[in-house]
């Protein structure tokens, strides 16, 4: 559905993406992870053709953007972090607006979509009156007219309060499920990528430095921060424990090994134990234990 | 065409729908009533004598059309020039600041349409605007000197003296005249547009148009340009005033007319040519 080739952008000579090829198949949930700046906005901005690619293709259903993007982003609803909308009209009249701009207007259609975001009441209410969540709905309206086959989020649950996220996150998996929605998700969130996704990619610094199933990602093994000493003993037990030191000072063990477990290992072989503190595997620590696989 | 009048409809939605649209209105409205005063008060007087001079029926600097065509060339000229190019600034320029331009772009709808639209909403504004400031400037002239009465036209750069007694006529002239003038106004919105397609912020959109604007009409009128004067924009755009003139130069307004409209186009062209080059990203 989706097929990223290839991508190069350079901004003012500086690389913001190296060459990053990822592919999106019909119904699938793809996240495309990455702190700020490592390049996703980038690559979501040539995906929709507002930024011109330095190099590469983006093919959307096999049509290629750089070449039609008209008829490429025909099938693409997007939403974007802070959709600014005109906040001096009301949301229906953007909605008017901004659909009017590819297809006719269609009431009874915006109707359904504006009432399947909960939004029927304040439609007609100036957008300048609307919260933040409210304009994400709005987002989320005006990107499922008409209806899309695939959908660009572009870290759409940023500034949303808990129970927004998970009200968007819903959104989309009934979509997902109702209508095979195929979603490109970019955020520089773990968990919501973890929660939304199956596929994901994640970007660090303009390259591409893991593909693969969500699923991979996790990592369930206990993870903890430790400091002991003298560092020979603390070595020999965490080695015969099947310890394994991750990126950023993270010790793992085999998924039946307990904490207190490790600890009293250490005790007893005559280590001083200065600090245990349990780690969840970071975004930098994946970032981190992909580019040292890379390497 | 049938999308493209919904989508220019949507255009003018917008641009009618900002308060700050009609602030302008407001503003004219007050300096036609100053204008209208200093004519009254001042202006006509000062020229009773060059119309006893030339033999010309003093009652004529009385009538309403004559006032119009006075409030019209004055406000167009100092206050017109400074709002079209605000609203022409602002009409790329505020949505690429406020990020609205990235939810239109995300349409499967091409830059030149986009652009096209703009461009199309900010003429019909300018040409409407000037159409308003002659109905408020002839209703306002009426209110305080009566209906009727011919049109006297005095401009010494092109110069330009006509009397019209009959008041049909002089009425046919000063439409014909603020249509010209419509057109010619249109420059200064050409120029705010081309600057609002720029990576500029709209107030400096705005800026720069009124300084080309300006730093042309200042040139023009340098002594030693004199036999330069048609190389200029605002010498140009001053053309609008030979329709008034009793056998109308039709040569003359036909191709200042071409030049004007090859510049908005020029304008036009390499406006979208930049703004077709531009990312835009967050």
């Amino acid at each position: 559905m989706l097929e990223v080739r290839e991508l190069s952008k350079k901004f003012g000579g500086k690389p913001a993406l190296k060459g990053i090829s990822f592919s999106v198949t019909r119904g699938e949930i793809h996240g495309l992870l990455g702190h700020n700046g490592a390049g996703k906005s980038t690559t979501v901005g040539i995906v929709l053709g507002m930024v011109a690619a330095g190099g590469g293709e983006v093919l959307i259903d096999g049509v290629s953007v750089q070449k039609d993007p008209r008829q490429a982003l025909r099938k693409v609803g997007s939403i974007f972090e802070a959709p600014a909308f005109y906040d001096y009209l009301s949301g229906w009249q953007n909605l008017k607006i901004l659909v009017g701009l590819s297809e006719s207007f269609d009431s009874k259609e915006a109707r359904a979509v504006v009432e399947k975001v909960g939004l029927t009441e304040r439609i007609h209410s100036k957008v300048g009156t609307y919260s933040h969540g409210m304009r994400q709905r709005l987002a989320l309206a005006q990107a499922l007219l008409p209806e899309p086959e695939i959908l660009l989020l572009d870290e759409p649950t940023d500034g949303l309060d808990p129970e927004g996220i998970k009200w968007f996150r819903d959104f989309i998996l009934q979509l997902r499920k109702e209508k095979g929605m195929t979603v490109l998700f970019n955020s520089h969130l773990l968990s919501e990528v973890e929660q939304m996704c199956d596929q994901v990619s994640i970007i660090r610094a303009g390259e591409l430095v893991y593909q693969g199933a969500v699923g991979e990602l996790r990592d369930d093994r206990p993870g903890m921060r430790l400091q002991a000493s003298p560092e020979p003993v603390f070595q020999k037990v965490v080695a015969e424990m099947g310890g394994q030191l991750m990126p950023g000072d993270r010790w793992v063990f085999p998924e039946d090994t307990r904490v207190p477990e490790v600890v009293a290992r250490l005790v007893s072989a005559g280590a001083e134990v200065r600090e245990v503190t349990p780690a969840r595997r970071s975004l930098e620590d994946v970032y981190l234990e992909h580019s040292s696989l890379a390497k | 065409m049938m999308t493209f009048l919904r989508q220019l409809r949507g255009e003018l939605k917008k641009l009618f729908s900002r308060k700050r649209t009609y602030i302008g209105y407001v503003v004219f409205l007050v300096f036609e009533a100053i204008l209208l005063t200093l004519w009254v008060k001042i202006g006509r007087g000062q020229f009773q004598e060059l119309a006893e001079r030339n033999f010309i029926p003093v009652e004529l600097l009385s009538s309403s059309l004559t006032a119009s065509y006075w409030i019209m060339g004055f406000s167009m000229f100092l206050l017109g020039s400074i709002y079209f190019a605000l609203v022409a600034g602002d009409i790329v320029a505020k949505e690429t600041e406020d990020g609205n331009l990235r939810l239109v772009l995300a349409r499967p709808v091409s830059r030149f349409r986009i652009l096209l639209l703009k461009y199309c909403a900010v003429l019909i504004y300018t040409v409407t605007f000037v159409i308003f400031v002659g109905i408020t400037g002839y209703a306002m002239a009426v209110l305080a000197m009566g209906s009727g009465g011919g049109l006297f036209v005095w401009n010494p750069e092109l110069y330009i003296l006509a009397v019209y007694p009959d008041t049909d006529e002089a009425f046919r002239r000063l439409l014909t005249g603020a249509c010209f003038m419509g057109l010619s106004m249109c420059v200064v919105t050409s120029l705010g547009f081309f600057f609002s397609c720029l990576k500029i912020k709209p107030a400096a959109a705005s800026v720069m148009a009124l300084s080309v604007f300006f730093i042309d009409f200042v040139l023009q009128n340098i002594p030693f340009l004199a036999n330069h004067k048609d190389m200029f924009i605002t010498f140009r755009m001053a053309n609008w005033v030979y329709t008034l003139k009793e056998q109308v130069p039709w040569e003359k307004v036909v191709e200042s007319y071409a030049i004007l409209t090859g510049l908005n186009i020029s304008l036009f062209v390499v406006g979208w040519m930049i703004f077709q080059s531009r990312d835009f990203k967050t």
